[in-house]
């Protein structure tokens, strides 16, 4: 290191001056006074305000998420060698796969005005199906490595366009159960520039079978750049909007968009 | 906090002497240091509260569940530990949640602690902004830089400390090593480490909360489940550095107690000056 750079690094003598006594203790006292007044203050303020200050972290925190989202970004991809483990973590129970037989998906929302139910066998028909193998983000934390494999949704949306003022999407499973094992239907709120996003599948199949009852048989969402709990399983209503819809967690204090 | 209260020097020491004695005072901290190192004691308590809640949601550390109860939880453990041995605490209703009840928000308080954990985090980060610029505008940031000499400091102060109630009991004289820097070496050691424990906070915090959009981050760490690990572990750095801080300030004493609060101190190695603010 050369003198000039120590000299740059090197610590200097504090900045020492001589006060009168009276004037250090007086400024001693109103710094105190200021201090103790600060803490009272927010500790009083922190009451009324932390509730609408943590509902505008939230918002702060949707806005930074949408705006790091790129439709261009793919999100990693593993081999089949990182599988790993995905566990069934409906919220409450799981239901009855006597609903399966008799499942269709109905579309509202679109272009031409009309509802469009289809049944597995026109989706996997009439749509190329595409696979990856991409990881599951939870909210609580954990994740997992999963083989999936279903068609894109940005094909669904080609082949049956929603209403042109549309922007945002409704993923609902009327199927969904409570703890107690009551209907609770779930529902999230999928903006549609990651409904396109070429990642976001409408998957039929999780390592190569298709879907178990505990998986969201027989079509489920899979949306990578989103937590898991906007992965709705068990679909039985896709609707097109052009107001954010209600979302099941973010009526329960958790965010709207959910963009990791 | 108005600047205009504080005496320039220069004038001072060219109108000495005024009609009361003179004390010697030095500019310790910085105002935007000062500001910053208070606000940071609300935001890490939110934060560290905060993530023990959101922690419980999915525990980094696991077990086969127990046959008999079901759990599979350390912090749980450590809970069930601590209500079995701790005299007081046998009656505790829900062992297994006590380091969630102790430490955190409690279980099942994932949607407020992620609303807290948002809003620490922002302010954590602006805070962090605003302590680099003091003590950048302050000059402060050079006396934190380590030393070649500071192993050896570090050791010499290590043994003081360790020493001191001993020599305290037997009434002996323990005195302190001699210093002529702004900190002794393990405090610099120690100050010189938390701003980059809160970086890493930040940077590990970014990569579990977006891990799609910034994957490469989390990579650096060992890809998104060792990042959480990290992360896990930089909190335990904080709470280690507070308790012998917390400590070491009050054994120290008024003067930089004060120092932090109003930026002066009026310790400049001259005894007498600081003998009488006791």
């Amino acid at each position: 290191m050369s003198t000039k750079s120590r000299d740059f690094f090197g610590e200097r003598p504090l900045p020492t001056f001589e006060v009168d006594s009276q004037l250090l203790h007086r400024r001693t006292r109103r710094d105190l006074l200021l201090f103790g007044a600060g803490t009272v203050a927010a500790l009083a303020g922190a009451r009324s305000l932390l509730p609408h200050a943590l509902r505008v972290a939230l918002h702060i925190d949707d806005e930074v998420a949408e705006s790091l989202y790129s439709p261009r970004r793919m999100v990693p991809t593993y081999t089949k060698s990182q599988i790993t483990q995905l566990k069934n973590n409906y919220n409450g129970a799981t239901p009855d796969p006597s609903y399966i037989p008799g499942w269709h998906v109905t579309l509202d929302g679109l272009a031409s005005g009309v509802s469009v139910a289809l049944d597995i066998r026109n989706l996997m028909t009439r749509f190329s199906i595409h696979e990856q193998i991409t990881r599951l983000v939870c909210v609580e934390g954990w994740s997992a490595v999963a083989w999936w494999a279903g068609l894109r949704f940005d094909d669904l949306l080609r082949a049956y366009p929603p209403a042109s003022q549309a922007r945002w999407v409704r993923v609902e499973s009327s199927v969904n159960l409570d703890a107690s094992g009551n209907p609770d239907p779930y529902y999230v709120s999928i903006d549609l520039a990651t409904a396109r996003h070429p990642q976001t599948l409408l998957a039929t199949h999780l390592n190569g079978q298709p879907l178990t009852v505990e998986h969201g048989a027989p079509l489920r969402l899979m949306v990578p750049v989103k937590l898991g709990l906007k992965n709705v399983k068990a679909i039985t209503r896709l609707t097109y909007v052009a107001q954010e819809p209600r979302d099941y967690w973010a009526e329960r204090g958790y965010s709207h968009y959910d963009g990791i | 906090m108005s600047r205009a209260t504080t005496p320039c020097p220069e004038a001072i020491s060219t109108s000495m002497p005024s009609k009361q004695p003179g004390v010697l005072v030095t500019r310790r901290h910085h105002l935007l240091v000062r500001w910053s190192h208070w606000l940071n004691v609300p935001i890490l308590l939110g934060l560290i509260l905060s993530g023990i809640s959101i922690y419980w949601a999915s525990p980094i550390y696991q077990h086969k569940p127990d046959p008999i109860t079901g759990n599979f939880d350390l912090a749980a453990d450590i809970g069930i530990w601590i209500c079995d041995h701790v005299p007081g605490l046998h009656r505790y209703s829900s062992p297994p949640d006590w380091v969630y009840n102790h430490m955190g928000l409690g279980p099942g308080m994932l949607a407020v602690a992620l609303r807290l954990h948002w809003l620490c985090a922002y302010a954590f980060m602006l805070n962090g902004a605003a302590y680099v610029a003091g003590l950048i505008a302050g000059g402060g940031w050079r006396g934190l830089l380590p030393r070649r000499t500071d192993l050896f400091d570090a050791l010499r102060m290590f043994r003081y400390y360790i020493g001191f109630p001993l020599a305290k009991l037997v009434r002996r004289q323990w005195p302190h090593p001699s210093s002529n820097t702004k900190y002794n070496a393990l405090q610099r050691a120690a100050y010189f480490t938390i701003p980059i424990a809160g970086l890493l906070s930040v940077t590990t915090g970014w990569a579990i909360h977006k891990p799609m959009q910034f994957h490469s981050l989390a990579a650096i760490f060992g890809g998104f489940d060792a990042t959480r690990v990290w992360h896990f572990w930089l909190m335990w750095v904080f709470i280690l550095f507070v308790v012998p801080h917390l400590i070491l300030v009050f054994a120290d004493g008024w003067d930089t107690l004060r120092g932090m609060i109003t930026g002066w101190s009026a310790r400049v190695m001259r005894p007498e000056v600081t003998a009488d603010e006791h």
